[in-house]
């Protein structure tokens, strides 16, 4: 059947076909609809779907699944793999038996991440074969594939697709046909427990499995030649089909190699394509990988990144590529007429959403800070819009959960100012913990908002354990927040609805006052799961722009020097009533409950 | 065929792009590809959709290579002109959704040089989607009033049928109606 797919959708039907029983995933950009396409398909009931606590929760879950002989998908996005990469080290070891295969979005650009890091070197390193698309319709025959593979070889497989693949559709041919299987359950063996000596042992097999997979053909990898000239092109992922039709377009032909399995990296394919190809170009995004793994098997110098022929970071576009083929080439880059941009465009940086409730626990936890020396620490989520302006209260971030504790280092070296962290509910839950366990054991004198929004809310609203609700929306426990922060022995806990400013602003005083660990949670849904109680407008505005200029509300703008609210943006927080001190703001129909 | 939809994270560019690319297919193309923005850039940034009817391997066109622009948003429309075909065509929503940095006076947003620019550049209509859109849902059919825009412009060679088809398959069936509604109200806004 043919099916319009996103990337990860093609992924899902991949793993479908091949008869997935376990699947467990962390949202993150570029990889949650992966597990959202699963869970909406028509076979979502013969799988156990979850949302894992975190990356490295999933694949735990998913490697006693695959012990047992499940076929088990576990996906997360690229810096997920670092919070995974204790299990998935381990795993490369210890192997699976139900065919397993962890899909690992990476994110050149990066357009949503913190880092550029490249899954492929995370396989080599860890020695796991690393299946790399090129396009929807491969993730879904390579998906099939890497079930298939994992099981032979018994070891887990990376499933490496970049933004440009899971974000971009494709009419894919899906077949029908399910892999049909028993699985045969825990069967006790001490191959499932690590120890030193079987780790020496593996470590020695594992090395002569993947050198010898190297020499073996995969029909993922390409080798075309033309006789005719010595200039090669090599490539892997999105960039092999952008370079398709750019060569198409030049009416060029070159010899290309083409990697789709980029470790082991193939060494046949290479001495093939070699013999022709002579003065050879490189065009990959990310790290040098297929270069550096090339330059080992082949001896002529290659144009790369190391010879400064291709960027060393930033996603390769169409443009790039062609003027970069061009120059190695010879060529004349072609001029194709476009408009020329010939007026200022203002940027379109992303904000919090017209309501967030986020802007609204910022704004009181900075109007508590007034006057005071305050350092805000931020962390990984929508808050982390928080920084723009007007706000300005978010002064670090560095990874998932690393606000809570960034916040102690600070607060230790600066001891005459108040130090807030802010963390998300879902962010607490994955790695948040660990840090407030931290602050109380250590004694640090930290304040710790918690933005509980009741979604995992910067990848499109997923629940998480504090919702009450699991990916297939089946009910389950709630699990309180304030009450883990007690129980973690936080000596000042309090609750408090942001849009409430005066209490709110109240509330963050006394938690900085507190000496010892003090949290505030937040409470109030994102947009996304709350339904717009009404909306606001502005009347008689006498000019003072205090509004826009305290909240950054991307509803609030300015039209002849008076404030005017976009009554379809606008979702009714109130909040800036609350700050209009003319009191030109009025709410227009419904009630705020 | 190969059209850009551009406009502001939360305006629903996406489905827009997602049922000209399944309406192609229902009309007999090969292979439709489209690629998405979807990530960070969702909360209020710059999104861009791409379509591409024709076989390619590629999902992303090329600068210059646009047959059509549809832009929910008036400066979205003129950050992507140089997507453009120098025989395109644009279908612009007149909305202005000013960035909270030209609200705050750091940046400018001078409506009537992008105006004249995207006129400049492409065989352009503009509509006033604030107006037209809002009695289907409070403005939240944008997106198919826009796609009938496009078509009643004939700036789209794929059928009425088959976008209607792809609308029944891609929209849930209470919210169905009213985007059919909208996208016959865009070919009528054009229309005479
Ligand atoms: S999606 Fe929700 S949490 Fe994110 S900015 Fe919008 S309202 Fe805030
Ligand atoms: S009530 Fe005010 S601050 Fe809240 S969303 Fe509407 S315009 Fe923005």
């Amino acid at each position: 059947m043919k099916m319009n797919l996103l990337g990860n959708g093609a992924i899902a039907m991949g793993a479908i076909a091949a008869g997935v029983k376990f699947a467990a995933g962390y949202p993150g950009t570029p990889s949650t609809e992966i597990l959202e396409t699963l869970k909406s398909s028509e076979y979502s009931k013969n799988i156990h779907i979850e949302w894992s606590a975190n990356e490295k929760a999933a694949v735990e879950a998913g490697a006693g699944a695959a012990y047992s002989g499940m076929r088990t998908l576990v996906t997360m996005k690229q810096v997920g793999l670092n919070v995974a990469s204790d299990p998935v080290m381990c795993l490369a070891y210890i192997g699976i038996k139900g065919g397993m295969v962890i899909a690992v979005a990476d994110d050149p650009g990066p357009i949503s991440s913190q880092t550029e890091q490249d899954t492929r070197s995370f396989g080599a390193y860890a020695h796991l074969t690393v299946l790399d698309p090129s396009s929807p319709e491969e993730a879904y025959k390579m998906t099939k594939y890497a079930f298939e593979l994992s099981e032979k070889i018994g070891r887990p497989v990376i499933l490496r697709p970049t933004t440009k693949v899971c974000h971009a559709s494709a009419t894919v041919d899906v077949s029908d046909e399910i892999h049909d299987y028993t699985p045969e359950g825990f069967v006790k063996d001490p191959k499932w427990v690590i120890f030193p000596p079987l780790s020496y042992k593996r470590h020695i097999e594992n090395f002569k499995m993947y050198n010898s997979i190297a020499s073996e053909k995969c029909k993922y990898n390409n080798v075309e030649t033309v006789p005719d000239t010595d200039k090669g092109i090599v490539t892997g992922g999105v960039t092999t089909a952008i370079v398709t039709d750019v060569l198409e377009s030049l009416g060029v032909k070159v010899n290309r190699l083409t990697i789709g399995r980029p470790y082991p990296f193939p060494v046949s394919e290479t001495e093939i394509f070699a013999e022709t190809a002579k003065d050879i170009l490189v065009l990959e995004e990310l790290e040098p990988f297929i270069e550096e793994n090339l330059q080992r098997l082949i001896k002529t110098p290659l144009k790369g990144k190391y010879s400064e022929h291709v960027p060393a970071a930033g996603e390769l576009k169409y443009e790039n590529i062609e003027s970069i083929i061009c120059g190695f080439l010879g060529l004349q880059t072609p001029e194709t007429p476009s408009a020329k941009l010939n007026v200022t465009l203002p940027t379109r940086a992303p904000v919090l959403c017209a309501g967030c409730p986020h802007r609204a626990s910022f704004y009181a936890v900075k109007l508590a800070s007034k006057g005071k020396k305050a350092v805000y620490c931020g962390d990984i989520g929508c808050y982390t819009l928080g920084n723009a302006k007007p706000l300005e209260t978010t002064d670090t971030c560095l990874c998932m959960g690393g606000g809570i504790t960034v916040a102690q280092g600070i607060k230790t070296s600066n001891p005459d100012t108040d130090v807030f962290a802010f963390t998300g509910d879902s962010t607490f839950f994955a790695s948040g913990m660990t840090g407030v366990a931290n602050a109380v054991y250590n004694k640090h004198n930290i304040t710790i908002c918690i933005l509980d929004n009741r979604t995992t809310a910067m990848t499109g609203g997923q629940p998480h354990p504090g919702t009450g609700v699991t990916i297939t929306g089946e009910e389950t426990v709630h699990i309180d927040i304030a009450k883990v922060l007690t129980a973690l022995d936080v000596g000042f806990v309090k609750e408090c609805n942001p849009f409430d400013l005066e209490n709110a602003v109240k509330t963050v005083t006394e938690a900085a006052l507190y000496n010892g660990v003090s949290a505030i949670v937040f409470k109030a849904p994102c947009i996304a799961v709350s339904k717009k109680p009404c909306t606001y407008e502005v009347s008689d505005c006498i000019g003072c722009k205090r509004c826009i200029n305290e909240l950054g509300c991307p509803a609030i703008s300015l039209s002849s020097g008076k404030a005017v609210i976009d009554p379809v943006m606008c979702y009714g927080c109130g909040i800036c009533e609350t700050v209009c001190k003319p009191g030109k703001i009025h709410k227009i129909g419904g009630v705020r409950s | 065929m190969n059209i850009l939809i551009c406009g502001v994270g939360g305006q629903g560019t996406i489905l827009a792009s997602k049922i000209l690319a399944e309406s192609a297919v229902i009309d007999g193309s090969d292979v439709a590809r489209t690629g998405e923005t979807i990530g960070m850039s969702q909360r209020g940034g710059s999104v861009v959709s791409h379509v591409r009817t024709e076989k390619t391997s590629s999902p992303y066109i090329p600068k210059g290579q646009a047959d059509l622009i549809i832009a929910f948003e008036k400066c979205e429309a003129a950050r992507c002109l140089p997507f453009l075909k120098p025989s395109g065509k644009a279908v612009v929503s007149m909305s202005e959704i000013k960035p909270v940095a030209v609200s705050l006076g750091v940046m400018a947003y001078d409506s009537k040089a992008m105006e004249d620019y995207i006129k400049s550049a492409a065989e352009s209509i503009f509509l006033d989607t604030d107006t037209l859109a809002a009695p289907f849902m409070d403005g939240k059919c944008t997106n198919t009033l826009l796609l009938g825009a496009a078509f009643g412009m004939g700036f789209i060679n794929i059928s009425e049928n088959a976008i209607k088809k792809a609308m029944e398959k891609l929209i849930k069936p209470r919210f169905l109606d009213v985007n059919i509604k909208a996208f016959e109200a865009g070919i009528k806004a054009v229309s005479g």
